[in-house]
């Protein structure tokens, strides 16, 4: 079929209708929005690559053209989900892209032209209920926004200068710190929905103790002298990024440690900057995904994933860890790609044959899956114990 | 009394009785003029001379009015199989004419197209208040789709006695002369190396190696708005451009030919020479001069032309005789103004879908 530009978007909209309706009844259903938010990802992407590439280099579209074209609004759809962090579980997501495109192509190929005899002809366009759509989409999209901007949660300046801790959140919303803003004494967190941002927390218990929260954000945050974790999350979710956590000194300290929260969505550590303490970046029984981070000087292992954790550990720089560079133990299944990990110290002292200067260890019927990870000046590069297992890519 | 009336009872007409049907009027409502009621009975036997087996259109070559589901979901459900739908994906589904003359004989019974046609040939369309009068009797609506106007033949051949058109019922001698370079041309090549024929291709020019007639952003509003802005004298050039004969590339047409040269049985020469029979596969007269219905029309109601072609609106209606209460449309091959490919099943479509919204439109109102 030759689509006009106007068709392509039209025949876009109509065929978004259901599952946008669809997504908006999830979402009122589980309380989150992360559906409307796949949707909106799979809607404008589609609508980005008609703009800009369909229209231009397929003035003839055959129908078997579908699959590839829908294998890049896939990818050009994953693509957006993780650049704004959407928090879709990958399974109904998939599910939900698949399905709306299977209704695409029915509408495209049978419904359309059934309902519209000169569907083909007028290169998809749908007459003047097509011309609605123009009008009915910036409508949907602005009540969708306006709904999410009126039920954002509060924001609570936190103004420049020393604050007396320990601060605790029991509610919903946006604690944004002006610049020079600290607290002393660590911040806790017992509230889903939070996001702090540009806030350092000096000394305290933990940092930040978060538990029983879900999509808890931290953003800009620093720690440092906090005596116990960094950041501790217990039966959580957390977004952790762009901060900085200061432990060097403090043997029994982890940078951040999240876990017991199998179950819920996924966690992200990226682009952090930690220093000394026990353990880095630590999972227990956690699906996680820690990428982009600089973790140095640590005393025990830089990066850990224990106890049936699972994730991807990647992109990431690990510098003079003591023993361990990269740790996936304990039936853990760990993605591990993209790591530079320089320089792990072994540790003699502790008399364990496990940690002679291992750059990445699996242990404990823990899977590693190994992709290109650059290993320099590690005693040992690679190495397994206790009948584990490293697959290299 | 009907009050939309289709002029020629072939298969522009008969898609535009079956558009019409679907868009909701009962065979009551609608006159057919034609002196025979089969709606393939002047393609049929053409099909036949030069032993066509498949269609060269693809997914939308049928006479239903919706494009979906076309032949290949039927022939799918017919042959259990999932062949025919994973072709018509690729675009590789040709019907054969055999399926393709089922599926007219179905519909002709399914629609009562039969109740609609009166056996007579219209000579005169004449515009009166609100309609028109075909030879006497008044009609508000009417499509005319008078067909090919008849058999091109080359002038300096005209009085050779071995000639045969190739749409005509032919044998093969053992020497063949083909004139021509399209599609039905290379189908003869083909047929008469079949039937262990000597073959000279007589050619005025390389034939052209296209999928379909047209390119395909031309059968869509893509390539029409594009073509419907473009000046009459630029349009008519384009038209006789995209006129030149063509069939389509593969393997299928090429390995044959190439075999038969090789063995010195086929070769390509400017004129016929001293072969025992002569195949003009040089198409149809050109142009509604050769229509006597449509010549007198322009001539004595100042209907618009350019060239060879009636000077038609974009929805495929005779603009000077068309208005809020009448309609006057052109369907098949001489509606290219309006469409291109008008000539083929999905350019008679087009005619036709615009045709009914016309109608509707008025008997609403």
């Amino acid at each position: 079929m030759s689509y006009t530009l106007r068709g392509r978007l039209e025949s876009r909209l109509a065929a978004s209708i259901l599952p946008f309706l669809a997504t908006c009844a999830l979402s009122l259903g589980l309380g989150a929005w992360w559906p409307l938010e796949l949707a909106g990802a799979m809607i404008g992407a589609g609508l980005a690559l008609d703009v800009g590439l369909y229209h231009r280099l397929l003035p003839y579209q055959p129908a078997w053209a579908a699959l590839p074209l829908g294998l890049l609004e896939l990818t050009a759809t994953i693509a957006l989900v993780r650049l704004f962090d959407v928090a879709a579980p990958l399974e109904p997501a998939l599910w939900f892209f698949f399905g709306s495109w299977v209704l695409a192509q029915v509408l495209a190929h049978a419904g359309w032209p059934l309902a519209r005899l000169t569907y083909a002809e007028d290169g998809g366009e749908l007459g003047r209920g097509g011309l609605g759509l123009f009008v009915l989409a910036p409508a949907a999209l602005v009540v969708v926004l306006g709904t999410a901007i009126a039920t954002q949660p509060p924001t609570v300046r936190l103004t420049a200068g020393v604050h007396r801790g320990p601060i605790v959140i029991r509610t919903s919303q946006v604690l944004q710190g002006e610049k020079g803003a600290i607290v002393r004494g660590g911040i806790v967190i017992r509230a889903s929905d939070v996001t702090i941002r540009d806030v350092a927390v000096v000394g305290g218990e933990y940092g930040f103790d978060v538990e029983h929260a879900d999509n808890v954000r931290l953003e800009r945050v620093s720690v440092s002298d906090a005596k116990l974790d960094g950041i501790h999350a217990r039966r959580s979710s957390v977004t952790v990024r762009q901060c900085r956590i200061d432990s060097v000194g403090n043997r029994w300290a982890q940078g951040i440690d999240i876990s017991f929260s199998f179950d819920k969505h996924p966690s992200r550590v990226t682009a952090c900057t930690i220093v000394g303490g026990m353990e880095g970046i630590v999972t227990h029984f956690t699906m996680a995904r820690i990428d982009g981070n600089h973790v140095s000087r640590t005393a025990l292992r830089a990066i850990s994933m224990t106890e049936m954790s699972m994730g991807e550990i990647s992109d990431n720089e690990v510098w003079d860890a003591l023993g361990i560079g990269i740790f996936c133990n304990d039936m853990s299944m760990c993605d591990v790609d993209g790591n530079v990990v320089v320089a792990t110290r072994p540790d003699r002292a502790s008399g364990d044959t496990a940690r002679i200067g291992y750059g990445v260890l699996s242990s404990y019927h823990a899977e590693v899956e190994l992709g290109d990870n650059e290993l320099r000046a590690n005693p040992v590069p690679v190495g397994t114990v206790a009948d584990a297992h490293v697959v290299r890519k | 009394m009907a009050d939309v009336a289709i002029v020629g009872g072939g298969l522009a007409g008969f898609i535009a009785y079956q558009t019409l049907r679907r868009g909701g009027l009962e065979p009551g409502a609608i006159a057919v003029f034609d002196p025979d009621p089969d709606p393939v009975a002047t393609w049929r036997p053409r099909a036949e001379a030069i032993r066509q087996a498949r269609m060269r259109s693809e997914s939308d070559g049928h006479c239903y009015p919706a494009s979906f589901p076309g032949l290949a979901p039927r022939e799918a459900m017919r042959r259990g199989n999932l062949t025919p739908l994973a072709q018509t994906v690729c675009n590789r589904y040709r019907p054969t004419v055999r399926e393709f003359l089922r599926h007219v004989d179905e519909l002709r019974e399914r629609s009562r197209w039969d109740e609609s046609v009166l056996p007579s040939r219209v000579a005169t369309v004449s515009p009166v208040e609100g309609g028109f009068e075909l030879d006497g009797a008044r009609f508000r609506h009417v499509l005319l789709a008078p067909g090919h106007p008849g058999l091109s033949l080359p002038s300096e051949l005209g009085d050779d006695t071995r000639v045969v058109h190739a749409y005509e019922p032919h044998a093969y001698a053992s020497r063949v002369a083909i004139v021509g370079a399209g599609m039905a041309a290379a189908t003869e090549w083909l047929n008469a190396l079949d039937a262990g024929a000597e073959v000279v291709s007589v050619r005025r020019r390389e034939p052209l190696r296209r999928p379909l007639n047209l390119p395909r952003p031309l059968f869509s509003k893509r390539g029409l708005r594009r073509f419907h802005a473009t000046p009459p004298a630029e349009r008519a050039a384009l038209l006789a451009e995209l006129s030149a004969p063509s069939y389509p590339p593969g393997r299928a047409w090429d390995e044959p030919v190439e075999r038969a040269a090789e063995e010195g049985r086929f070769r390509v020469a400017a004129s016929v020479n001293g072969e025992e029979e002569v195949i003009c596969a040089t198409g149809f007269q050109r142009g509604y001069v050769h229509d006597p219905l449509l010549r007198r029309l322009a001539s004595e109601h100042g209907v618009a032309t350019s060239g060879r072609w009636l000077a038609l609106a974009s929805d495929s209606t005779v603009p000077a005789l068309t208005d809020e209460t009448r309609t006057l449309a052109v369907a098949g091959v001489q509606a290219q103004w309006a469409y291109p490919a008008s000539d083929t099943l999905a350019g008679m479509k087009y005619a036709a879908r615009r045709f009914v919204r016309r109608v509707k439109a008025c008997r609403t109102r």
